[in-house]
């Protein structure tokens, strides 16, 4: 098929995808009762009046035929605004980009690690089958894809937040925690990112690195347990069918040595198929993020989506429903774009 | 046909003795192979599927596949007039034997070749593995010359190149070539290496009659026809000139046209390279049509072993004669041969080939026949010819 | 014929059969791990068949979990002792019982998802595959945008939107949507082994024959795509638990005092936050959840490492 029109196809099948997962979610929002449904039109406070609802319920036409309501909606999302919180007290968008660098920094220390452990974990599993790494790599993605994410988070929680008091939750410790704001005031500190770790080097603030370092230790490693584990699986397999093709004897045969015929010809064979897996590890991630900042109280967008999802505050879930799969959506497509430019049987066509 | 080569033996596997370890049981897949390989002569390796003509073939480079183990025997390979046993090689001795003194072809060449790397880059690896220095000294070679008309600038730089190629020859492990490896643009040094090796693989493919050398070097191996393909596995295999060739089926998955032409082609080559070719196959056609001396294997044995116009002639083991009536011919009828071939993990003790024999003395369940020399370099493992013996 | 020329008969035909079932037998005994995945799940099985006489229900809801009267209302959680063997949370609300009914509860839950997911996921499927052109087409892009969304999280939209609709329980809005994000997976795979399938020849054959198309798609087709159905469909049973626990332990799910596991650990939530002095809060449903999902995980490799060279050889 080529390369060219592959991409091609693939950018305009997004197309009614995306319109499909908004009259999706429109849907689910059908589902909730109008009175508590045109919280997704307010702006502010001061729109919680009785009067005003019934203003935006006639003005957003919740009392009339399904298409308008949706054609409404749909114009404001694309305008920006995804309604009003009562619980949080803040618009959506605002409460969505003020938590996601929280976010984005678990992902950061996280996603690297995965992918590097995992492949290496299933890649050098495979090459020496049956020895103690490959047991051990085979234990770990067994319990990995057994352990529910919470139950890893809660233990660990436990034993080293709250009994060995090692780190408090949350992103610093609460002394440092309380002063940031009180340093960006007097001008101390400069949000450069919003990562903690890297503005905190940036401000030359070893303390507040150290600190922010430490609180990602353990989001970070119940995250990336999970994740780890079906990677492993995934490339042990890959990596165990590369080296049963013949042109690994031939390599052999040619005189390479053995780490060059792993590490050369069967590993880059094995990472073909790797690398569609990865977007469905992106996606685990995002569902990872929600269950782990929550138990680690991460301000980040997961454990807010969560919170909202308890108080069934719709606007909030409904508006990460939608940006999660925004995310996945493009995840998958860079992914598959990427695997047919890697693999030159598809590439060349 | 006239008897190619000198009566020297390039090649001896003495007595050899292979299991592979599954979860079935012990497979006795090797029972005491015997086979010589003159210099200069192509040895047809024949048998039906399972007979371990492949294994055997595998066995002289020691690249024995899990859970396969050699168990016991020799193999005894004459390099330039001196004897050594391949299989008490280390592992980084076997490498330079691989590919340079013995190279092998496979079956279906496709398969045979990375699909995600180039031709030319896969024929270019035997090269810099085993002819690193001739490219290396090419490349310093150009380098000189380049040297002399370049500016300033470029003479710094070239001289640091110059530098780092010294070391590959004389220092390869030098901490500063290893970095300068790593290092993104640094490492670009390497293309004039990359350039030399290019042009040894023109040469390999044009050899070939590969049509458009320069062209196929830089293509996928899916992207060949299965021809085309073969071809570049030949000349991957002849690009160190090695003493031996393992040729494993290397037309079986081919069209019958292009059959013939490879088969031409291989023994084109073997005249002028001069190698000795084992040539694994089921086909006794082909047999037939290039080999000059024959080893018919049965169950991990080795029943006959006689030059090709005496086993055509007057195949002396019950099997081979079998084997020979099976060819369809035209207007007889179809011929097979009764029974299966007996499990190699519980094997009969005495000759393997016994229950399915014509011929079975009273010995022949309990004794396993050795090979004679029943005539003139005609060896049989059987009890007819053993009388007296 | 006679009696005993028909028992010759069936004995005949039943040989393959026979002969497959004892080759899937010793793959079984040849692998340790699917042995233990094999006993694992008939443990729960067992654990979750013998509930009531394990832990009698006291309430009206069996799955309620009964509290001791004797021990008060207290917010503190006791320590495990021979009238509470595994403890008790918040509320006195007996951890043992909410163990032992929980794996019931589990298997309720699995079943039900799965059936009706399987349902869908079979008629779906084949619909798309045996006739493609439109209907493929729109129910195959229905399964795109729905698996557009990461599965828990569009779980969780939906629980929290059909919790405000009167008259759904958390725990029938939990079921139903893992059911919605669970059947677009089937659908695809079904349709997938249909499309491999329906060009056999034997189907070709039936269709020359006249069979009407009902009787194709059920006697021929379906038979033959369905070793991969069963494998994911086992291997995913863990899965579907896993996802209610998280949607329970996210508050979601089941409703306080109900035998859940996941409902147990957040109750154990802010008894972890003090240390470790609660473990049993937690603990113990985690190792149930645990060992449930293992046994169901070796299970499903277990039955892939079976029947796949049987699926091939067929």
């Amino acid at each position: 098929m080529g390369l060219r029109e592959y991409v091609i196809r693939r950018l305009l099948l997004l197309i009614p995808i995306m319109f499909g997962v908004v009259i999706l979610i429109f849907a689910i929002l059908q589902l909730v009762p109008v009175g508590e449904r045109v919280s997704i039109y307010l702006t502010g406070p001061k729109d919680i009046k009785p009067e005003v609802i019934q203003g935006y319920i006639r003005m957003y036409g919740l009392d009339q035929p399904v298409w308008v309501q949706f054609y409404q909606w749909l114009r404001q999302v694309l305008q920006g605004n995804f309604g009003y919180s009562e619980y949080f007290q803040e618009q959506v968008l605002t409460g969505l980009l003020a938590r996601a660098p929280a976010t984005i920094e678990i992902v950061i220390y996280a996603a690297p690690i995965i992918v590097l452990v995992g492949i290496w974990l299933g890649v050098n599993a495979a090459a020496q089958r049956d020895k103690p790494l490959d047991h051990a790599s085979r234990i770990l993605s067994i319990l990995g894809t057994s352990m529910p994410s919470f139950f890893f988070g809660v233990v660990l929680s436990a034993i080293f937040i709250a009994q060995l008091k090692w780190v408090s939750s949350g992103r610093l410790s609460y002394q440092m925690e309380g002063l940031v704001p009180n340093m960006i005031n007097i001008g101390k500190w400069h949000q450069y990112t919003g990562l903690l770790t890297i503005d905190s080097l940036l401000n030359g603030r070893i303390d507040y690195f150290i600190d922010a370092l430490e609180h990602l230790i353990l989001p970070v490693t119940v995250l990336v347990f999970i994740q780890t584990a079906t990677l492993v699986r995934v490339t042990r397999s890959s990596m165990l069918e590369a080296l049963s093709k013949t042109y690994i004897i031939a390599a052999t045969a040619k005189g390479l040595s053995r780490k060059e015929v792993i590490y050369k010809h069967a590993r880059r064979n094995a990472l073909i198929p790797v690398v569609t897996i990865s977007g469905l590890v992106i996606g685990g991630m995002m569902t990872g993020l929600v269950i782990t900042e929550t138990i680690f109280r991460f301000p980040g967008i997961g454990n807010w989506a969560a919170i909202a999802a308890q108080h069934f505050d719709m606007p909030i879930v409904v508006a990460y429903a939608m940006f999660s799969a925004v995310v996945f959506v493009l995840a998958n497509l860079i992914v598959d774009v990427l695997y047919a430019y890697i693999d030159p049987r598809i590439r060349l066509g | 046909m006239e008897k190619q080569g000198s009566e020297e033996n390039l090649i001896q596997i003495k007595d050899l003795y292979l299991n592979f370890y599954t979860y079935d049981g012990v497979v006795k897949a090797l029972d005491g192979v015997t086979l010589n390989l003159k210099k200069g002569e192509i040895l047809g390796v024949v048998g039906e599927t399972g007979c371990g003509k492949s294994v055997t073939s595998l066995s002289t480079l020691s690249i024995v596949v899990p859970p396969g183990r050699i168990e016991k025997g020799e193999i005894e390979f004459n390099i330039k007039g001196k004897t050594y046993d391949l299989l008490s090689f280390k592992d980084a001795t076997m490498r330079r034997v691989r590919g340079q003194y013995i190279s092998m072809i496979f079956q279906e060449p496709r398969s045979a070749l990375n699909p995600v790397y180039t031709v030319g880059d896969q024929i270019a690896e035997v090269f810099f593995h085993h002819r690193r220095e001739e490219i290396i000294n090419a490349a310093i070679a150009q380098l000189k010359k380049d040297l002399e008309k370049s500016s300033r600038l470029k003479s710094w730089i070239r001289k640091y190149e110059l530098s780092l190629y010294g070391k590959m020859l004389k220092n390869p492990k030098a901490l500063s070539l290893t970095l300068a490896l790593k290092i993104p643009i640094v490492k670009r040094f390497q293309n004039r290496m990359k350039k030399e090796a290019r042009e040894l693989v023109i040469e390999m493919l044009k050899l070939l009659n590969i049509p458009d050398p320069a062209r196929v070097v830089d293509m996928y191996p899916h992207e060949l026809s299965g021809g085309m393909a073969q071809r570049a596995v030949i000349a991957m295999a002849l690009s160190c000139n090695p003493l031996m060739l393992i040729a494993d089926e290397p037309t079986t998955n081919l069209d019958v046209t292009v059959q013939a032409q490879i088969l031409l082609l291989i023994k084109e080559l073997q005249k002028k390279f001069g190698s000795s070719i084992l040539y694994v196959t089921h086909d006794l056609g082909v047999v037939a049509e290039i080999c000059d001396t024959v080893a018919v294997m049965y169950a991990g044995n080795v029943v006959e072993t006689a030059d090709v116009i005496g086993l055509f002639k007057k195949p002396l083991h019950p099997y081979t004669q079998a084997l020979l009536e099976s060819i369809p011919r035209p207007g007889e009828r179809f011929v097979s041969i009764s029974g299966t071939v007996p499990s190699l993990i519980s094997p009969p003790t005495g000759c393997r080939f016994n229950d399915r024999c014509r011929y079975t003395l009273e010995m022949c369940p309990n004794v396993k026949p050795q090979l004679v020399e029943a005539e003139k370099d005609h060896f049989v493992a059987c009890h007819l010819y053993n009388e007296g013996k | 014929m006679s009696s005993k020329g028909k028992l010759e008969n069936f004995k005949k035909r039943m040989q393959p059969t026979i002969k497959e079932t004892k080759f899937v037998l010793k793959r079984i005994r040849d692998s340790p791990l699917s042995i233990a995945g094999i006993m694992i799940v008939l443990y729960n099985l067992i654990i979750a068949l013998f509930a009531p006489v394990l832990a009698p229900p006291k309430l009206y809801d069996a799955y309620l979990i009964p509290r001791d009267p004797s021990l008060g209302y207290t917010y503190i959680p006791n320590p495990p002792s021979l009238g509470h063997l595994f403890g008790t949370t918040s509320l006195q609300v007996d951890l043992y019982y909410g163990c032992i009914w929980g794996t019931r509860f589990a298997f309720k839950l699995g079943v039900e998802v799965i059936a009706v997911t399987l349902l869908i996921g079979l008629v779906l499927g084949m619909l798309a595959g045996y006739y493609g052109g439109l209907i493929g087409e729109l129910i195959m892009r229905f399964t795109d945008v729905i698996l557009a969304f990461p599965g828990l999280i569009l779980a969780m939209a939906f629980v929290a939107a059909l919790s405000r609709v009167p008259g759904w329980t958390t725990i029938n809005a939990v079921m139903l949507s893992i059911i919605l994000i669970g059947w677009p997976g089937y659908t695809r795979l079904v349709r997938g082994e249909v499309l491999r399938v329906k060009t056999e020849d034997y189907v070709e054959a039936a269709k020359a024959s006249g069979a009407s198309d009902a009787r194709v798609m059920l006697r021929h087709i379906l038979p033959n795509s369905i070793y991969s159905v069963i494998i994911v469909a086992s291997l995913d049973f863990g899965g579907i638990v896993l996802t209610a626990a998280a949607l329970s332990f996210l508050g979601l799910g089941s409703p306080p005092g109900y035998a859940d596991w996941g409902r147990l650990i957040y109750d154990a939530i802010p008894f972890a936050a003090t240390g470790t002095q609660y473990w049993w809060t937690y603990t113990f449903p985690g190792i149930f959840i645990v060992l449930f999902v293992l046994g169901w995980n070796l299970l499903g490799d277990a039955l892939r490492d079976v029947l796949d060279p049987l699926y091939r050889r067929k």
